[in-house]
């Protein structure tokens, strides 16, 4: 897979976009850890061209300082869709990313063709309240993301860089990560999204990891209930992060839904 | 030379156990160890206190603004400098103040303000924080994405409230109003003196100097801290052309005064202990809301700190207080020795004395404001005098209409005041 750049608005947006893989094109929204090239998206690869943005203020994603809002981030992704030729394909999203590809189904709801969705975020139940992400500090943060924290996945996501510069540059990476996420999320990740899931007309797949401590699977049921056409997977072994922990697993069950 | 007590409003009494069993004296400190009861004489002996100290001579005395917070619980600022604006006569209200993002809209910071200033015949210095990320983000719901955005544009609407004569309309990003037309508008002229207290961060000092605004800088780390932010505030304002009149930079210090070092660690050894090791007892997931600070301040702040955060920092004991310069504490000579020294090396015009802190009880402060006002201030008055004119103060009243200044109840100055 490989990166280019793409220019959205006259310039006002620089967008990094991971791409690769032969087969129909598929829409990858990535979630509040920013984007991965990870095992998950070759897998994926390996059955559609798969087409993976950064979301502005992410990584190397500029432009952030327009967006004020969800709905202007809508508007950005309404503009670099239109731009790319992109409609009428699969989306595969995970949480922030899932929401966004659920409010763009909603406005839109000709422009996907199905939605699988990973942990997807914009729902809120007090009785099951989403982790205050942004209130952990990273040790605590890195024992909730994952189903097992002495797994490889785990243990390499809890590695921080020694060398100072490169701990300086992974400092800055998730201090943009968060920050924007917490752009669109916080205090309380709802912005409304309830009200305008009925519009979602693609057929939707909802997959959880069995022990996912940010999002609980709970709302897998919440979703279910609000959307026309949605069916839950929840992943044994696997927390947050399922691409992470079960990747193999996650792109079978995907692929098995797109295909269909 | 200026002098303000500043006074923070903590809660006395926590348990001794605090810090082992809570994470937190902000945010989600337990509300079962606030007793009402308690806060209504602690409330009023640190209305007192001010009283005093303003009685005793001090220039200014100040009341800041906090939520959940037991290390002080004025979530109202105004309502405290409302209940000592009749009761003083001369001082200074310094309310450092009404963070203003959090106000909707920002016009009642306006509003409240030139209420205050009226009624205390011209005496409000009007502090504009940003505000803490524990304050803006974690209990009022600010989105750290906006907060700042939105404090520059209350302080403009706020600025323009006071000072525009006619009607206007303001279609602002974060509030939008048809008519702001503010009754009443306060008595100094063109508005009280802005004051900017702020905890560090690089753009509120180029922000200060180029508003013309006084520059706070308000930590509890002490003066040799103090001296490396001050040192960054003056060489700013050397870039950007702005004569260094002391006069505008403020600057916070811990202060105990007694008859020896050793009394004073005594007296007030457990209090400040109290101070650093409980009411700084903050859990590392409140301190910083992603996007709380700019990526200019986080990449300046990184470049010390490889693998070292989400760390508490450790308990302290009154001698490294002392030590590190957190608190200055000593006999009155000693006390006077080191404040001219930090007067003179932060460049300052205005120091706040934090005369009470901790658990320090009601009596223990009012000796050391004594001490402090009668011991120490006269023999640091004069500096700055001649040198520099103080442009960051109040214009007040000649002939103020107010009742009657307080009637000392402290007996060892009812007897020579005949009260």
């Amino acid at each position: 897979m490989e990166t280019r750049t793409v220019s959205v608005r006259n310039g006002m947006f620089q967008t990094p976009v991971l791409e690769g893989g032969t087969g129909s094109p598929l829409l990858f929204l990535h979630g509040t850890h920013g984007l991965q090239r990870d095992r998950f998206l070759n897998l994926l690869s390996d059955r559609f061209h798969v087409i993976a943005p950064t979301h502005p203020g992410f990584g190397e994603a500029t432009g952030s300082q327009h967006l004020l809002d969800l709905w202007d981030l809508l508007y950005y992704y309404l503009d670099f869709l239109d731009q790319e030729g992109l409609r009428g394909l699969p989306v595969v999203a995970h949480s922030l990313g899932a929401m966004v590809a659920l409010e763009l189904a909603a406005l839109q709801p000709e422009r996907f063709t199905r939605l699988a969705l990973i942990a997807p975020l914009g729902l809120w139940n007090p009785e099951h309240p989403v982790a205050d992400i942004f209130a952990l500090t990273p040790s605590e943060l890195a024992a909730l993301m994952y189903c097992d924290a002495s797994s490889e996945a785990a243990q390499a996501a809890a590695r921080v860089p020694q060398e100072p510069d490169a701990f300086v540059q992974y400092m800055l990476e998730r201090a943009k990560a968060m920050s924007t996420s917490a752009k669109y999320l916080f205090p309380i990740p709802n912005r409304g999204l309830s009200k305008r899931l009925h519009r979602v007309q693609a057929p939707t797949l909802l997959v959880w990891g069995e022990c996912d401590r940010i999002v609980p699977p709970a709302y897998a049921e919440d979703f279910r209930r609000y959307l026309p056409h949605a069916e839950v997977a929840v992943l044994p072994r696997a927390g947050y992060l399922p691409q992470d922990e079960q990747p193999e697993t996650l792109a079978e069950t995907v692929l098995a839904f797109l295909t269909r | 030379m200026k002098f303000e007590m500043f006074h923070l409003m903590p809660y006395r009494e926590l348990p001794p156990d605090f810090r082992e069993k809570y994470r937190s004296v902000w945010v989600d400190v337990p509300s079962h160890l606030f007793d009402p009861v308690a806060a209504h004489r602690m409330y009023n002996d640190t209305l007192d206190e001010l009283e005093y100290a303003a009685a005793l001579g001090y220039d200014g005395i100040c009341v800041n603004e906090h939520h959940q917070n037991a290390y002080g619980f004025m979530p109202s600022p105004n309502i405290m400098a409302a209940a000592l604006a009749r009761r003083t006569r001369d001082v200074a209200l310094v309310v450092l103040g009404n963070s203003i993002a959090l106000y909707n809209p920002p016009i009642r910071v306006a509003e409240e303000f030139a209420m205050l200033d009226c009624i205390s015949g011209g005496r409000l210095v009007a502090g504009f924080p940003v505000g803490t990320s524990m304050d803006t983000n974690y209990v009022y719901g600010i989105n750290p994405a906006t907060l700042r955005d939105r404090y520059y544009e209350a302080e403009e609407l706020i600025i323009k409230a006071w000072t525009e004569p006619e009607v206007f309309s303001f279609d602002g990003k974060y509030t939008q109003l048809r008519y702001v037309n503010i009754w009443p508008r306060p008595i100094q002229k063109p508005h009280p003196p802005v004051w900017i207290p702020g905890g560090g961060s690089i753009e509120t000092w180029d922000w200060s100097l180029k508003k013309g605004y006084l520059y706070a800088y308000l930590s509890y780390s002490g003066f040799k801290r103090g001296k490396t932010v001050m040192d960054g505030y003056w060489r700013a304002a050397e870039r950007l052309g702005v004569e260094p009149n002391p006069y505008r930079a403020g600057f916070l210090q811990l202060v105990a005064v007694g008859e020896s070092e050793s009394e004073v660690a005594d007296k007030f050894g457990p209090h400040g202990e109290y101070f650093y090791n409980k009411m700084l007892h903050i859990y590392p997931g409140f301190a910083d809301a992603p996007g709380y600070r700019t990526l200019e301040t986080i990449k300046a702040g990184l470049l010390g700190q490889v693998g070292r955060f989400g760390d508490r920092p450790p308990e302290l004991t009154f001698k490294d207080l002392v030590e590190q310069g957190n608190i200055i504490a000593g006999t009155p000579d000693q006390v006077t020795e080191q404040l001219e020294q930090v007067i003179k090396d932060l460049h300052i015009g205005h120091l706040m004395i934090l005369n009470q802190f901790g658990s320090i009880p009601h009596d223990l402060a009012m000796e050391n404001i004594r001490r402090c006002a009668t011991q120490v201030l006269p023999k640091l008055r004069h500096l700055w005098e001649g040198e520099w004119e103080d442009h960051w103060w109040i214009k007040p009243l000649a002939n103020p209409q107010l009742p009657g200044p307080l009637r000392l109840r402290d007996s060892a100055l009812a007897a020579t005041s005949g009260d």
